[in-house]
């Protein structure tokens, strides 16, 4: 299992959200909060697949989160 | 793990083989966020990119190319983001700098784009002010250059009646 930890400073919620939406055929997904992240645990049946979708949701998350911020100003 | 890697300050970096994954600490008082997003984006085609706090006032950033890479593949895409959040600093702060003279030429369009005056801005208009100095004459119109002089209409004016007196007596038609 990865998990993965998106600080609330850094990430948008929403976008964190999309991003699971989006993956979410592609390995099983389990989203969770803390006080100051967002964890997203994730398992794949082959380490390399669940690697490339953890990798692959961090990025749209992350691509999102800009683009909206980018947006917002 | 390890945290140190050549051509990077010590404590600066770690770097996890395993994981092919390798992390750099940024202040977050050199670098503002915008910048940090920047960079980031960049490298999210060829890498996959995490970010987080770091202790202290600081941001943790997390590379790992997409596809597998030896130490000196991940040691040089390392330094490629560290060189491109440089990067995205200065233009951040050129932006900054740049901002309100960005906004006053924005202005300007858009006060020019909203088309011709209306009758009522032209009669409140204050036509007197002079909009620059000319010291040398040459602000001049047309007419005033080149234009007949009064003493020249004058005449021509006395002298067309008679001429309009004589074609009549003669009945032809006046122009």
């Amino acid at each position: 299992m990865t998990e993965l930890r998106f600080h609330r400073d850094l990430y948008d919620g929403q976008a964190v959200d999309e991003a699971i939406k989006t993956f979410d055929r592609y390995a099983t997904i389990e989203r969770a909060e803390e006080d100051t992240h967002w964890v997203v645990r994730l398992s794949a049946d082959a380490p390399s697949r669940e690697r490339r979708v953890a990798g692959e949701l961090a990025n749209f998350a992350l691509g999102l989160t800009i683009r909206r911020s980018k947006s917002a100003t | 793990m390890s945290s140190s890697l050549e051509g990077f300050p010590e404590g600066q970096v770690q770097f996890d083989l395993e994981r092919g994954a390798a992390s750099v600490r940024v202040d977050s008082s050199v670098y503002p966020l915008e910048a940090l997003y920047g960079a980031a984006y960049v490298f999210i085609d060829r890498a996959y990119v995490l970010l987080d706090r770091a202790e202290g006032d600081a941001y943790r950033v997390w590379i790992s190319p997409k596809k597998p890479a030896a130490e000196d593949a991940l040691r040089a895409l390392l330094g490629e983001f560290a060189n491109e959040l440089l990067s995205c600093a200065w233009r951040a702060q050129i932006a900054k700098d740049s901002r309100s003279i960005i906004e006053q030429a924005t202005t300007r369009a858009l006060g020019g784009a909203r088309g011709a005056p209306s009758l009522d801005d032209l009669e409140s208009f204050d036509f007197s002010d002079e909009s620059f100095e000319d010291p040398l004459g040459i602000a001049m119109s047309w007419e005033e250059k080149y234009g007949k002089k009064k003493g020249a209409e004058g005449s021509e004016a006395k002298a067309a009646p008679a001429g309009a007196e004589a074609a009549a007596a003669e009945g032809e038609p006046t122009p």
